[in-house]
């Protein structure tokens, strides 16, 4: 009997103890969001090795650049890692918190407000010198831009291909219809109708934040007030908005719901079910290797709106992990993914909108792309991209957007309506922000 | 003093020398002995973890900051507060009864015919057993494609002249096709363990019944049933802490939707850990666990009345 | 034999038993059949009215694009040896685990059973990043340890075999402790070739599971040499989510490993034994 209880003792400490050790993280980490990092200088003079996460896939902008970057910085070593994109969440959820984190990842930017509220980022300010390849980091993006990688004055991200949504048309339709791409809501409804054949030609509705937010933006509403501290998406131009977007799916039927059970959004748009949709500068790439048929067919325009355009800005960007040991080295590799001549490798690669204002307009991105009719696409995007906001940058950001997403699933199913819906949705949403 | 005379090995002192404790070790060793690897190993890689992530559950912990002690914080939150945990609760005992109510039946029924020896034996094991084969990951892949808008079912529905079902986007129905992909998936696995527990019952029992003139539902019921009682009882086990535990299908197929229609135990725990929230998910796993711990132990004193 | 008035009846019988297998087995083969089928389809025909149930035109191009995009063969040696590797582990140390469950009496024998029980009521997501920070301590992140050793025995192996060895008549096992085997030889000669069904049983699911494993693979390997299979084909399918011909011939590449090892088990051990049992 003794023994049993000395054994249950034992265990008792030994789990605390083990707890205490794992609880408490095992590498030194920041207690609250990262003071200015600074760090001690590199073994500069011997040989480094960084580790780079991709999560491009095929078409990628960043494997490209390794070896070119290891010819310049010759003590610089990169171990390269291509994942994809589900993988880089999990697994850097898993690394940062208990392993070797990469050097520099390539992370998507709805993922960065969790991360940045809980310090997971380096900032990029002092490494970098304020400078971002000898331009002011405020001169190398749009002010939209700017904002969205910055937390708490922190640069915790380097943007590098850019997310904003800009609405895609069948132009051949509409030339044949005699119709113009449509610059308010009411202009869409009818030229929708006009499109518009039972169940085909249609315009593809999502439920989700992304396009949610597009349409409250539009109407002057906001998803968080301006502090981040109370929820306004159910103020009533965002209610109103949201109301005309819903319209389309069940009062107007000129809208498709484009849920999973569809299938690929490229398939929808093979089989002419789709005739316009809201989306960013990454799908020209995605059409033009998964629809080469349909070359000529489609245009962009800046999608319509009733107050002012919007969208929300996301994208992709470069971080450096605040646990890293090689800050020094992956910060050279990221002000080389930066250059110039580098981001404009993010379209001619992937297809995809370099970030860096300078590249947007060089010649070599902004051309008149033959895909889409001679129209310079480019253009579009970088004009959205000027009144597109980020997603707002609080801890409690992923369940805000659940909540959210799941009110425009109830709304889209006619369970609720859409005061109700976005009402519930928000005193979710109170709850989270407030814990 | 008997007992001591009879213990293995060597003996020759006089009864009582001896300590006790080394007689225990004498009598027994053998078998701590081949248990020993496995208890090791599950308890530097599970047991281990288990405390840790339990630790965990009792603080509000991201991973990437300190852990700030809450006692049993989340757990009442989750129990109290936590709607989507509710509906995810009920959507998991749904899918069990389901699941488990169809699937062993099917098995038992597909080994019983199996077991006829009728000829392409293989074939036909082969055939159920093949989506066993696959992993949950591949299967959801595949129905996902049968289950689209335009997909095979559809299909065939639309030229029958019927109307397209949401299978995976309308909440009535996604949690049943989540269901009856998990069912094809799983009712294989049921099949070969009766099979092979089937073809282990001695046939001199079977052939001493019919002498007796026994029917075939007589022989079912006295023989082959209780023959398989174990592995029924292994199946049934096994199948709900399985069964209770669903995410790869969900995680490929619904993401938990529409409207948490599709919603898991494990599912929405994996949510709340890819948002870093290392102790409330925690926290759901030791609910589940606690749930899992009394159902089991209910199954097992019910099976030891033998 | 037997009488044989029985015959016409018998008959019937067994057709229809043909018929109830035949069509169930079917009913089970078509997601696979379409499956496959798909995977030789050119993407266009994918989502077709009316459905295509055999490709036109046929093509190999996903098989080869698959193969090519991925070192398939180095994917697919090691997921073989980790495979292999568990399942060695699980037979010898789950069997033996399981006789001592089953056969021998010890203190906190089913006290100890249903702890180890316990381990299998927590999900996996909740021990990862533990286990992982074990592997980081233990420097076997990124290698084939932390693939292999963590699993080289289970409860579930064990509980399966127990169920198996139950029942098998405790006066065997008497007569060959009296003829002066000790446990082991016990173990070795007499309950391991009564257990063969229940062994090729645990071989196959064993296999199965450690050759689908994809979770914990993917999490805790870094170097592409190391890769297994399904964590390799999962990394093709991001990276071509538009194309689903593709994705079904990499799933069909995936599946084919299997089948052949569970027709092969089938054949050597439950057709074989159940003869050996019949004789009994």
């Amino acid at each position: 009997m003794n023994s049993k209880k000395f054994l249950f003792s034992l265990a008792i400490v030994l789990a605390l103890v083990l707890s205490a050790c794992a609880g408490a993280t095992p590498t030194t980490q920041p207690q609250a969001p990262a003071q200015a990092d600074t760090q001690a200088p590199a073994a500069s003079q011997g040989e480094v090795t960084i580790t780079v996460w991709d999560y491009y896939g095929e078409a990628t902008p960043v494997k490209p650049l390794v070896e070119p970057f290891m010819k310049e910085y010759p003590n610089i070593k990169i171990k390269y890692e291509a994942l994809d994109w589900d993988t880089t969440l999990e697994k850097l959820n898993v690394v940062m918190t208990g392993g070797t984190p990469p050097d520099v990842a390539t992370v998507d930017m709805t993922w960065l407000p969790h991360f940045a509220a809980l310090g997971a980022f380096s900032d990029l300010k002092p490494l970098s010198g304020g400078q971002l390849n000898g331009v002011a980091w405020q001169d190398a993006y749009t002010p939209g831009a700017l904002s969205a990688i910055t937390y708490n004055d922190q640069i915790v991200a380097a943007l590098y291909d850019f997310d904003v949504y800009a609405l895609y048309y069948r132009a051949d339709l509409f030339e044949q219809k005699g119709l113009q791409p449509p610059k308010t809501w009411d202009e869409l409804v009818t030229v929708a109708k006009q499109v518009a054949e039972g169940d085909k030609y249609l315009y593809e509705w999502d439920p989700d934040t992304f396009h949610g937010s597009q349409w409250i933006y539009e109407n002057g509403g906001q998803l968080l007030s301006p502090d981040n501290t109370q929820v306004v998406f159910n103020s009533p131009e965002a209610v109103d908005a949201i109301q005309f977007y819903t319209d389309l799916l069940l009062k107007e039927k000129v809208a498709i719901n484009w849920t999973t059970d569809q299938g690929e959004r490229i398939q929808g748009l093979k089989d002419g079910r789709i005739a316009m949709f809201s989306d960013g500068p990454y799908n020209m790439g995605i059409m033009k290797s998964a629809a080469p048929e349909m070359a000529g067919q489609w245009k962009v325009a800046l999608h319509p709106y009733s107050k002012q355009p919007g969208s929300y800005l996301g994208g992709t960007g470069l971080v450096i992990p605040s646990t890293s040991q090689q800050k020094e080295a992956a910060w050279k590799f990221i002000e080389y993914a930066m250059r110039m001549e580098n981001q404009v490798g993010v379209f001619t690669y992937a297809g995809a909108a370099p970030a860096l204002t300078a590249a947007l307009e060089s010649p070599e991105v902004n051309i008149e792309d033959p895909y889409f009719g001679g129209q310079k696409a480019f253009a579009v995007f970088l004009e959205t991209m000027k009144t597109a906001k980020p997603f707002p940058y609080v801890r409690s950001w992923n369940d805000i957007d659940e909540a959210f997403t799941n009110a425009m699933q109830e709304v889209s199913l006619g369970q609720k309506s859409v005061k109700d819906a976005l009402d519930e949705a928000a005193a979710t949403s109170t709850d989270a922000l407030n814990k | 003093m008997t007992s001591e005379q009879i213990t293995i090995g060597k003996s020759g002192a006089p009864p009582g020398a001896r300590p006790r404790w080394l007689k225990f070790i004498r009598k027994y060793y053998i078998a701590y002995l081949f248990i020993a690897v496995p208890l090791l190993s599950m308890i530097a890689f599970l047991y281990i973890p288990m405390i840790i992530s339990f630790w965990w559950s009792l603080n509000d912990y991201s991973g990437l900051q300190a852990a700030r002690f809450i006692g049993l914080g989340n757990y009442i939150e989750l129990l109290t507060h936590d709607k989507v945990f509710t509906k995810s609760l009920v959507n998991t005992t749904l899918f069990v009864l389901m699941g488990m109510g169809i699937g062993p039946t099917l098995g038992l029924l597909t080994a019983l015919l199996l077991n006829q020896k009728a000829r392409f034996q293989t074939l036909f094991r082969t055939a159920y057993f093949l989506p066993v084969m696959t992993s949950l990951v591949v299967v959801a892949t595949i129905w996902v494609m049968l289950y689209n808008q335009n997909g095979l079912f559809n299909t065939i529905l639309v030229d029958l002249g019927l109307s397209r079902v949401g299978w995976l986007s309308d909440p009535r129905y996604s949690l049943f096709s989540v269901v009856i992909a998990s069912v094809w998936q799983g009712f294989g696995f049921e099949t070969v363990v009766f099979l092979a527990a089937l073809q282990s019952i001695p046939k001199e029992f079977y052939e001493a019944a019919m002498i007796d003139g026994a029917g075939a539902m007589q022989r079912f019921w006295y023989i082959t049933l209780p023959s398989l009682r174990p592995v029924i009882v292994f199946v049934y086990i096994i199948g709900i802490i399985g069964s209770y535990q669903v995410f790869d299908q969900v995680y490929v197929m619904t993401s938990g939707g529409p409207v948490y229609s599709t919603s898991t135990i494990v599912y929405y725990l994996f949510t709340k850990f890819r948002d870093l929230r290392l102790g409330y998910a925690s926290a759901i796993a030791y609910i589940l666990f606690a749930i899992l711990v009394i159902f089991s132990y209910l199954q097992m004193r019910l099976s030891r009345e033998r | 034999m037997r009488a044989v008035s029985k015959r016409p009846r018998h008959n019937l019988r067994r057709s229809l038993i043909y018929l109830v297998l035949a069509v169930t087995s079917i009913l089970m083969l078509v997601p696979f059949y379409w499956s496959v089928v798909t995977s030789f389809k050119l993407e266009q025909f994918v989502f077709t009215n009316p459905p295509q149930w055999w490709p036109n035109p046929l093509t190999l191009h996903n098989y080869l694009s698959v193969l090519t995009n991925i070192p398939f063969p180095r994917y697919f040696a090691n997921s073989v040896f980790v495979a292999l590797a568990t399942t060695l582990g699980h037979v010898f140390f789950d069997t033996l685990a399981a006789y001592a469950f089953a056969k021998l009496t010890f203190p906190g024998r089913d006290r100890i059973f249903f702890i180890m029980l316990l381990a299998l009521m927590v999900p996996f997501q909740v021990n990862l990043i533990p286990l992982y920070r074990i592997m980081a301590i233990l420097h076997w992140t990124d290698s084939y340890a932390a693939l292999i050793v963590p699993n080289l025995t289970s409860i579930f192996g064990i509980f399966l075999m127990r169920q198996f060895l139950l029942s098998i008549p405790n006066e065997m096992l008497d007569a060959a402790r009296i003829d002066g085997c000790g446990e082991f030889g016990v173990f070795s000669r007499v309950v391991l070739p009564l257990a063969l069904p229940g062994v090729a049983t645990l071989v196959i699911f064993t296999f199965m599971n450690t050759w689908n494993d994809f979770l914990w693979p993917r999490i805790v390997l870094n170097s592409e040499t190391l890769f297994t299979l399904p964590v390799g084909l999962a990394q093709l399918q991001m990276k071509n989510t538009s194309n689903q011909a593709q994705i079904m011939a990499g799933t069909v590449l995936t599946a084919l490993p299997m089948i052949l090892v569970f027709l092969f088990m089938q054949r050597q051990f439950i057709e074989g034994m159940t003869a050996g049992a019949v004789k009994e």
